[in-house]
């Protein structure tokens, strides 16, 4: 089976030049207001340390903090699953559900969920899962998938959404003002809050030493949604999980600065035990992050704890919009997650990188994401998943970059050919994908080494 | 289930890399002055209001929301009786809510709402407007300070709330009020 590449996914974004500088605009103004939150802290660089080591420390006795949380989170009345996969996690969502004769469900942003595809699996089987977080609603409506794990409809403008919104909530035709949008949805999911059965949220980080979840959000809707049903169900990934309730101290101070350039989200709200007569379930969830923790190379992504600021900065997520990944998790971070569950499916993602290395430099967590996507492209290439004309084109390169003679002849050649040929020619499209959106450079007259062989100075001639 | 489980486990335990240690958290002092948690509450839509003393609160209640018709808080006689038991269309009604905080935390301007002074685990986000009654004395710098300060654990449900509900969801415009409170006042004696 063959998969569209990441570039042919592009494409399609890439046409609309006027909404891709938009999109490329909007990123890079949050990872300024990220960078002025970040530099007001001065211990910031020292709290990267310490998030860094908190994680390391916990993946390296992730076993032991799992069934400390278990026994923790089952002593608060919380009742604790296990899922190996997607299949088995929205299958115990159903079966709570259903337990509870619920057909309304309110969810609020986990990108878990998303991961699983329960929306899908839940709709099929009769339930109403409803989407609560503002943009998820939105692409909701849309049935497209979130373009980014913080800023889920960063791709679309305020003249979709209400076009989407006169379709689906009878908002007058052609309203655009994000304020009243806001409130036409404010209006349709307070009844949906007020009529939920069973609320679903994911989970920013689970408390080994106290059993509790902690969820970060800014609309309130994971805490409207789980505090009016009469049962919440939070579902997590084992990586989720820290220590001791002092380590929050480090991770919400970074989060919201490293996401949105906020000092803190407006809810970090701490759920530990539920009310009498109320259930609270968590679902630990596997699904490929064992396999993971398994690779020395790349355990590291596990550390993530998705404030989205890789994506941000990226110079090719920002101009190549979330949707052309085709992973949960798009940008940098996804691009070293995505094959560890798919390694030909998504084997074009490493790729889509200059290795600039901006998403190390901004992460949290201090993942060193530029060198594990130029590792990911070691494995690609031995597992024989490159295109043809990639693996051609970089045998040719390899072999000339190794004979100082190739090269040497092949600038000379170069330059000149450069000079020489017609325009339409150095510049074809088909020949010289270079070319498509650039322009060559003038050829210089001389290489350097022949520069340099008239120039040497005389001492040392 | 529980297959599940042991597989997971033994797989973790197989796949884990070798030890390594716990770092410990310095207390990262800093401005606990309430001047600098005005100024970065304000930044994010919230706001501020000095009381002289706790004795002050019912009338400035009053002063400040004069159209607040259903006022729940359980620190002077309220206009609408909220308990745990409360029904929801009840809850929806709420126009105010008047809650008293144990922390404020100056470098982010977030206060903790525990469980125990929320009258209901759904009041603080279902209530229109919210009012956080806070002693300027139990300001703090940082959250590593408003951490220590909870040696029990968090309790059954409880709230760092920074600011009213807020979304950019639509191009990044700022709206306050997305599905939680419209307005956040923080009253401080």
């Amino acid at each position: 089976m063959s998969y569209l590449t990441h570039s042919s996914r592009a494409e399609a974004f890439v046409l609309d030049h006027e909404r891709t500088s938009w999109h490329d605009e909007t990123l890079w103004f949050v990872r300024q207001k990220r960078d002025k939150a970040v530099y007001a802290v001065p211990e910031f660089q020292e709290l990267r340390n310490l998030a860094s080591s908190i994680k390391d420390h916990t993946l390296s006795r992730l076993d032991y903090y799992l069934e400390k949380f278990e026994a923790a989170a089952q002593a608060n009345g919380v009742r604790v699953h296990w899922a190996a996969d997607a299949e088995e996690h929205n299958k115990i969502v159903l079966d709570i559900i259903r337990a509870r004769g619920a057909t309304r469900v309110v969810k609020s942003k986990s990108m878990l969920t998303e991961e699983c595809h329960l929306n899908p699996f839940l709709i099929q089987a009769g339930v109403e899962v409803i989407d609560t977080d503002l943009g998820e609603r939105i692409i909701q409506m849309r049935d497209e998938p979130p373009s980014h794990i913080v800023l889920p409809a960063i791709h679309l403008k305020k003249e979709d959404v209400g076009e989407t919104f006169f379709q689906h909530l009878g908002t007058a035709k052609g309203l655009t003002d994000p304020q009243q949008l806001t409130e036409a949805a404010r209006q349709h999911l307070r009844a949906k809050f007020l009529a939920g059965e069973v609320a679903l949220t994911g989970v920013n980080f689970a408390i080994a030493e106290t059993g509790s979840v902690v969820v970060c959000t800014n609309e309130g809707n994971a805490d409207l949604g789980a505090s009016l049903a009469p049962v919440h169900v939070a579902s997590m990934g084992i990586e989720k999980l820290i220590p001791r309730l002092s380590d929050l101290g480090v991770f919400t101070r970074l989060l919201a600065r490293s996401a949105t350039g906020q000092p803190v989200t407006t809810y970090t709200s701490h759920y530990t035990k539920p009310l009498p007569g109320r259930e609270m379930h968590i679902i630990i969830v596997d699904n490929g992050r064992t396999q993971q923790l398994g690779r020395p190379d790349f355990r590291a992504s596990l550390k993530c704890i998705r404030c989205g600021a890789c994506m941000n900065t990226c110079p090719v997520y920002r101009r190549s919009g979330g949707h052309s990944y085709d992973f949960t998790v798009p940008g940098p971070i996804g691009s070293i997650l995505s094959p560890n569950i798919d390694l030909k499916k998504h084997s074009t993602l490493p790729f889509a990188s200059t290795l600039c290395g901006s998403c190390t430099d901004v992460c949290p967590v201090k993942i060193d994401i530029h060198t594990q996507l130029y590792k990911w492209r070691q494995i690609v290439s031995e597992a024989n998943h490159l295109p043809t004309a990639k693996k051609i084109g970089l045998k040719f390169m390899g072999s000339l970059l190794a004979s100082p003679t190739a090269f040497k002849l092949s600038g000379s050649l170069g330059r000149r050919a450069l000079r020489l040929l017609p325009y339409g020619l150095t510049h074809n499209k088909t020949v010289n994908a270079w070319a498509i959106a650039r322009e060559l450079p003038e050829p210089p007259k001389q290489s350097f080494r022949e520069w340099f062989a008239q120039n040497q100075p005389e001492s040392k001639a | 289930m529980s297959n599940s489980r042991e597989r997971m486990l033994a797989a973790v335990r197989a796949n884990k890399p070798a030890e390594v240690a716990l770092p410990t958290v310095p207390d990262f002092w800093g401005d606990d002055s309430l001047e600098r948690f005005s100024t970065v509450l304000a930044g994010i839509g919230g706001e501020v209001v000095r009381l002289d003393s706790l004795d002050a609160l019912e009338a400035t209640v009053h002063k400040l929301w004069p159209a607040a018709k259903l006022i729940a808080s359980p620190l002077f006689p309220p206009t609408l009786a909220i308990d745990a038991n409360t029904p929801t269309d009840v809850l929806a009604d709420v126009d105010l809510a008047v809650l008293p905080v144990e922390i404020g935390v100056a470098e982010n301007g977030a206060v903790w709402l525990p469980e125990t002074n929320m009258l209901h685990r759904a009041l603080p986000t279902v209530t229109q407007h919210l009012a956080l009654v806070l002693d300027h004395r139990r300001l703090v710098a940082t959250m590593h300070q408003a951490y220590g300060l909870l040696p029990e654990g968090p309790g059954g449900y409880g709230m760092f709330i920074a600011g009213p509900s807020k979304t950019a969801d639509i191009e990044q415009s700022l709206v306050i009020g997305a599905h939680g409170a419209r307005s956040l006042v923080v009253l401080v004696y």
